[in-house]
């Protein structure tokens, strides 16, 4: 988004909100999955989003653990729609690009728990860049 | 670089259509609106902070005070999350009449909720009528409440106040006039060329985006999620047969005749919970104990959520409260705003949403 000199410096406020029970819970959750120090899922989140998302976001992550990534192993292991449609942390057309080349990975002959482990570590960069 | 936004435009926090302070930041090409960004923080209360370590007799007075215009369903979700961490059980009179109160509060809070569209897409005619039915809505739960908006009803197994013949007579003879005159409203509404025109196809949210963002409420049941409806989980609602109002635009117009038709059928259930009012007393007996829940109710703008912790004593440790205009305000500024055609639809789509910013910020 666009910055002024004007604006408020958010930040103090956006850690208040990720701080509550809920969102505690929720980031060290995500914290745990990407293999990352929850502070850093801190910092992506109050980089990213704003302040309405933030106090969404556990609802969010709620209804992606229900309904992201249905029926395909690989997709599910990755969280390809829970952190681009649901978390919206990296864009949609990057995330499908990421687990494309994953899937290639695995077509080409490389085990499967190797390739999501690569997967993941890309992931986990094009989150936390 | 090149230049994707035309210009920045913030809307709020103070804003003629705004009832509470929130502020929108729409970035716009031209008249349409690419992204919004909410900054909120100007009325917060810190009400969750100042629950913990109180008893849940002061509780339950400051729960209900999170939202003026919801402030029953908060006392029941609230009371009944006590009773279910406690083991008390409410007699069947009482929880006909909880339903009662609760779904006058629910008229009152969807008559309003319209009343603010209409006055936004500056058809105050409308808007002026709405908010006269709305008192009688209001004279109704004062006198079974003693309260027009912070009742305190609901106490942990049963209510404060028995119902009269006289005050059910009086209930439904204002209910048979709140009918008459919502039905005319619903059908000025639905047949206006010029609410037509600022409300058919505007802020439109498909069902997968409101799944998305976990919209609730009408705004939810507007875009076809009739699964949202907690009231279908309730046990009194379900021996009352209750289906869900849903419909499948998804814009503006179909959010406001969600509640139009929300209003209807809470009529019905109170005539329905009248008709079937059980004999017997409206309050058992209990004392709140030590224990955890998590625990749902349907308000008027959706699922509202209650964490509780409690010690031996009755007094809350730990308490969280979700409410629904978290997700709807989400909903509605990253997915109904974005890709409006004209920024004047930014208000009236915002509105539409019926978003409580005292909810959002507790």
């Amino acid at each position: 988004m666009t910055t002024y000199l004007y604006e408020k410096d958010l930040r103090q406020m956006k850690y208040n909100i990720l701080i509550s029970t809920r969102h505690d819970l929720m980031v060290r959750e995500i914290a745990d999955r990407l293999g990352v120090g929850p502070n850093q899922v801190r910092l992506a989140m109050i980089r990213r989003f704003d302040m309405s998302l933030l106090e969404n976001l556990p609802s969010r992550y709620e209804q992606g653990q229900k309904m992201a990534d249905a029926g395909s192993r690989v997709a599910k292991e990755l969280g390809c729609e829970l952190f681009s449609r649901f978390i919206p942390f990296v864009e949609e057309e990057r995330m499908q690009a990421l687990c494309s080349e994953v899937r290639d990975m695995i077509d080409t002959g490389l085990p499967e728990e190797e390739a999501i482990t690569t997967g993941k570590r890309r992931i986990r960069e094009a989150i936390l860049q | 670089m090149k230049k994707t936004v035309d210009v920045s435009i913030p809307i709020g926090p103070m804003h003629p259509c705004w009832k509470e302070p929130i502020r929108l930041k729409c970035e716009t090409i031209g008249e349409r609106v690419l992204r919004t960004e909410v900054e909120l923080g100007y009325m917060k209360k810190g009400i969750e902070r100042i629950m913990r370590g109180r008893p849940w007799q002061e509780v339950m007075f400051l729960a209900e005070r999170i939202c003026g215009i919801c402030s029953v369903i908060h006392n029941m979700v609230f009371i009944e999350a006590m009773e279910g961490i406690s083991g008390i059980a409410v007699p069947p009179r009482a929880a006909y009449l909880r339903v009662v109160v609760n779904e006058l509060d629910r008229m009152e809070s969807h008559i309003l909720a319209n009343f603010s569209y209409c006055y936004t897409i500056e058809h105050e005619t409308l808007a002026m009528y709405l908010l006269n039915v709305r008192e009688i809505v209001l004279d109704q739960l004062e006198r079974i409440t003693g309260s027009r908006i912070n009742t305190a009803y609901m106490i942990p197994g049963g209510v404060r106040f028995d119902i009269t013949e006289e005050d059910a007579a009086a209930l439904l003879a204002g209910l048979a006039r709140v009918e008459e005159d919502v039905e005319r409203y619903t059908r000025m509404f639905a047949t206006s060329y010029l609410i037509a025109l600022r409300s058919r196809g505007v802020g439109t949210m498909t069902r997968e985006k409101a799944i998305e963002a976990h919209a609730v409420g009408p705004t939810g049941r507007a875009s076809n999620v009739p699964e949202c409806d907690l009231r279908l989980q309730h046990p009194t609602y379900q021996k009352l047969g209750f289906t869900p109002v849903c419909r499948t635009e998804g814009d503006n117009f179909a959010r406001n005749m969600v509640r139009f038709d929300e209003v209807m059928q809470s009529i019905s259930l109170i005539r329905q919970c009248i008709g079937q009012l059980p004999e017997g007393p409206i309050r058992g007996g209990g004392a709140c104990t030590a224990g955890e829940i998590t625990y749902q109710g349907e308000a008027p703008r959706g699922e509202l959520t209650y964490y509780i912790k409690s010690d031996e004593y009755g007094r809350i440790i730990d308490i969280t409260v979700r409410t629904p205009s978290i997700m709807n305000i989400e909903a509605c500024t990253h997915h109904m705003i974005n890709d409006v055609t004209s920024v004047a639809d930014v208000t009236s789509t915002f509105i539409s949403s019926d978003p409580c910013v005292a909810c959002t910020e507790r």
